[in-house]
């Protein structure tokens, strides 16, 4: 497959007219299968080549403006379980999906969310993290509250336009007003300013939030609603790498590996002095 | 001072009120109504850092996005150039067939926004070209060899070298078109007199362009030249739309990673900002006899 | 004086006229049949009978105009609105920058030294993530604000150099009848140098239109923002990256056509 394309490649480059067709060779579906499989290229090179996009505290660049964070970990891990070297692209993300399609690199590990609209383009590994949202709350105005409090007419949430924590609250508190803006931040600034009872994200935002002004904000609930889940990205057509991949999220997992890591990075605050708070 | 302030007019005191009132007012809001925590000594850190286990100055993210704008934007430059003679010569050439496909190219850049033409280079050119020359396993062999200090010097952490290469390739064909408009400028100043010596010497059209013509072209065009190359400079920042590690994609980074936003991006621009203006003061001082 | 006619040589040949076009044509259509297989060669999948619904769709409801087409819109909208306060803000400047006030003169001059030395993009983010929350701007203001004060500082050269092509005696005459700067200003030289600037200032529409195209990085919604807006959810990169630089394209020739019509008017006989 890898060769076809550089021959398409060269002919493009050049405006030829015809891209040359290599004869396919004489092989067997399941030997085509697993040497074009990204875990043989992998084992070729001697390199995987992981596609992820900062955003805390999922990847991001400590004082030494090195990459640390969650999928560094997991990506490092995955790395020294395969045997060969590791690097990070760091990519944008609305051009991360197509990246990897277009083969800039091997696997998305980027606290993706499984969506089937994405699942369309791209497959997916089982789940190796899961991010649910919690509610962060203006404490001197939801004092008291009991979650089915917030489904009145008079508790305003603010979202996200678009995001799905929009989308969950509008599901879970039809009677609330739902405002909605462009940024995650300004959903948390209404709350602190009182203009919004609450409003959703994705953990750690909300209880970072909390942290940081301790006298207005809080998280009221200890529960993540929505717990979706977090998964590698990797090309379609290829069953060995989604094998691969599964099989060893599930060793991490029942290890408590995963676990282990992923408290220290989402409720643990040890690292936060080897990058800028 | 006297002499200075006799020369104020009663104007130029309300501007003054002005402009004070308004920074007063952000100072207000930064500090009070947006609880902004300013952290400004943590941003030298990002610039030069100092390992204590290697035991000496690094630079950090800023500087490492600034050297590599610098670096994608001599080579492109460079690349600009070279196409853009090519683009120029052939926007004067004898051949309809070729001054129009020139004409083409030249409206398809100069009608299309900067940021969609980016992409579609990006997208149908230099992806395609490094997959061709399998630039990828090579730059990753020179990154594994111990020996690669000057590759290093000329292109930074070889592993990035593809993303850096596509920066340059869009970029320089992208502005490849201004500059074979300015080439094209200065070639049909020449006076037709030169040609027509140049024919009657018995030159042919290639020696008279490398010999007569186009020396005087581009002497001639310097200025505007120097100019572009600064605009290729400001361009240069584009690049961190499709993923090149530059100045403003390390910025984002930065941002992404501390939430030092006002900080961040108050030094990213201070950084362009000085290297423009310091461009523009040197050729300006250059230009004077 | 010979009547013996030129030999047909091949060069001649290949230099006129219609076989230019041939090979034009051909070219061109190498290059477009080129990109097409190759991209199909790789697996890419061309949809292009997809396209048209993005412009226009048939419903019951009667005639609806596309995302494109609402794209398109919006980015008009946005470069007028843009162009008409770099329009002022620009005046402003240039009335500054040529005035006698020194702290004036000092701060125009600070501010377009600014503007000339920063990239589009920085400014955007320094006019949404940094102005933004100071002053409470949601996106489509920084960006409006953003390609205004960008433009603005074009637009006041432009000013600059209409006011300073009236000639000075202009200046002496409206003085030697007893008008203040500002009348002079108003009634005699603004007019005049109306048709020096108006050439450049449409071309500077055409300049903002282009301009515009970098707000959908904070994702404004207009034509570019759709376009990759479109590309995510349906991965048809090439046809509507093409198509939406065609878009571009038309648009900028149109009023390019209608800047040298402009150009024609006012063509000032030196």
């Amino acid at each position: 497959m890898t060769f076809t394309r550089r021959f398409a490649g060269i002919a493009l480059a050049s405006a030829a007219a015809l891209a040359l067709a290599v004869p396919a060779s004489a092989q067997s579906t399941q030997q085509s299968l697993s040497s074009g499989s990204v875990i043989e290229s992998i084992k070729q090179e001697g390199v995987i080549k992981i596609g992820l996009s900062i955003f805390r505290p999922w990847s991001m660049r400590d004082l030494n403006g090195e990459l640390v964070g969650f999928e560094l970990d997991v990506g490092r891990e995955l790395a020294k379980d395969m045997g060969v070297e590791v690097e990070f692209v760091p990519t944008s993300w609305d051009g991360i999906i197509p990246a990897l399609v277009s083969g800039k690199f091997d696997v998305i590990i980027s606290g993706m969310s499984i969506t089937p609209q994405r699942n369309l383009t791209v497959n997916f590994s089982d789940p190796y993290a899961y991010s649910g949202m919690t509610i962060l709350a203006n404490k001197a105005m939801t004092e008291g509250f009991s979650l089915e409090d917030y489904n009145s007419a008079d508790v305003t949430f603010a979202a996200r336009r678009g995001a799905t924590p929009a989308a969950v609250i509008a599901d879970m508190f039809p009677e609330a007003e739902l405002l909605l803006f462009d940024e995650d931040g300004a959903s948390t600034q209404e709350v602190l300013n009182g203009n919004a009872h609450a409003t959703m994200s994705s953990e750690p935002t909300p209880s970072e939030a909390a942290r940081r002004y301790p006298d207005t904000l809080y998280v009221p609930f200890n529960e993540a609603f929505q717990a979706g889940g977090e998964a590698f990205a990797l090309r379609k057509g290829d069953p060995d790498a989604e094998n691969f991949f599964n099989n060893w999220i599930g060793t991490k997992t029942r290890t408590g590996w995963l676990k282990e890591r992923h408290d220290y990075w989402f409720r643990g605050e040890d690292w936060k002095d080897k990058v800028a708070e | 001072m006297q002499k200075f302030l006799k020369r104020l007019h009663w104007l130029d005191y309300v501007i003054v009120a002005l402009v004070l009132v308004a920074v007063v007012f952000v100072i207000q809001r930064v500090g009070g109504t947006l609880n902004y925590n300013w952290r400004w000594e943590k941003i030298p850190n990002y610039i030069f850092r100092y390992r204590e286990d290697q035991e000496r100055w690094v630079a950090n993210l800023l500087i490492q996005g600034l050297v590599a704008t610098i670096r994608i934007s001599i080579y492109a430059s460079i690349l600009a150039l070279v196409l853009g003679v090519i683009l120029g010569v052939a926007r004067c050439s004898a051949n309809l067939a070729v001054r129009m496909l020139a004409r083409t190219y030249l409206e398809f850049l100069r009608n299309v926004p900067p940021v969609v033409v980016i992409f579609i280079f990006f997208f149908f050119l230099s992806e395609q070209i490094i997959a061709a020359l399998n630039m990828e396993r090579w730059a990753r062999g020179i990154a594994r060899s111990d020996d690669n200090q000057i590759w290093t010097f000329f292109f930074g952490d070889m592993r990035r070298f593809p993303a850096l290469i596509s920066g340059v390739i869009v970029l320089g064909l992208f502005q490849s078109a201004f500059v074979g408009e300015i080439v094209r400028a200065g070639i049909q100043s020449i006076d037709k007199g030169q040609r027509e010596a140049a024919r009657s010497i018995g030159m042919s059209r290639f020696q008279e362009l490398r010999y007569i013509v186009l020396p005087q072209a581009l002497r001639k065009v310097l200025p505007p030249m120097a100019n572009q190359f600064i605009s290729l400079v400001k361009d240069s920042s584009l690049v961190s739309l499709i993923s090149v590690p530059d100045l403003t994609f390390k910025t984002v980074e930065l941002v992404a990673s501390t939430r030092m936003i006002f900080e961040a991006w108050l030094v990213a621009a201070a950084f362009y900002f000085v290297i423009c203006f310091s461009l523009s003061m040197l050729f300006r001082r250059l230009e004077q006899p | 004086m010979s009547t013996r006619a030129k030999p047909l040589t091949l060069k001649k040949v290949l230099n006129s006229v219609p076989v230019s076009f041939a090979i034009y044509a051909f070219v061109m259509w190498l290059i477009i049949y080129g990109a097409y297989a190759g991209a199909q060669a790789m697996g890419y999948n061309w949809q292009w009978y997809r396209m048209p619904q993005y412009f226009y769709t048939l419903t019951d409801d009667g005639f609806q105009l596309g995302e494109i087409m609402i794209g398109l819109g919006k980015t008009i909208q946005l470069s007028l609105t843009a162009f008409a306060l770099a329009t002022i803000f620009g005046l402003f400047i240039a009335l500054l920058r040529l005035s006698d006030l020194v702290i004036g003169r000092g701060l125009s001059i600070a501010l377009l030294e600014f503007l000339r030395n920063m990239p589009l993009l920085v400014l955007l983010y320094l006019f949404y993530y940094v102005l933004g929350p100071v002053f409470s701007l949601d996106r489509y203001t920084a960006s409006v604000l953003c390609l205004a004060v960008f433009h603005a500082a074009l637009i006041s050269e432009i000013f600059r150099a209409g006011i300073n092509a009236i000639p000075k005696g202009q200046w002496e005459g409206a003085t030697s009848i007893g008008m203040s700067k500002g009348q002079a200003y108003r009634y005699i030289i603004l007019p005049q140098s109306i048709r020096f600037m108006l050439p450049p200032m449409t071309g500077e529409v055409v300049h903002l239109i282009k301009s515009s195209a970098i707000v959908s990085v904070i994702a404004v919604a207009e034509l570019t923002t759709i376009g990759r807006n479109l590309i995510s959810d349906t991965y048809m990169s090439f046809e509507i990256w093409f198509t939406i630089a065609a878009v571009y394209m038309v648009v900028t020739l149109l009023l390019s056509i209608g800047v040298s019509q402009v150009e024609k008017r006012y063509a000032v006989q030196t």
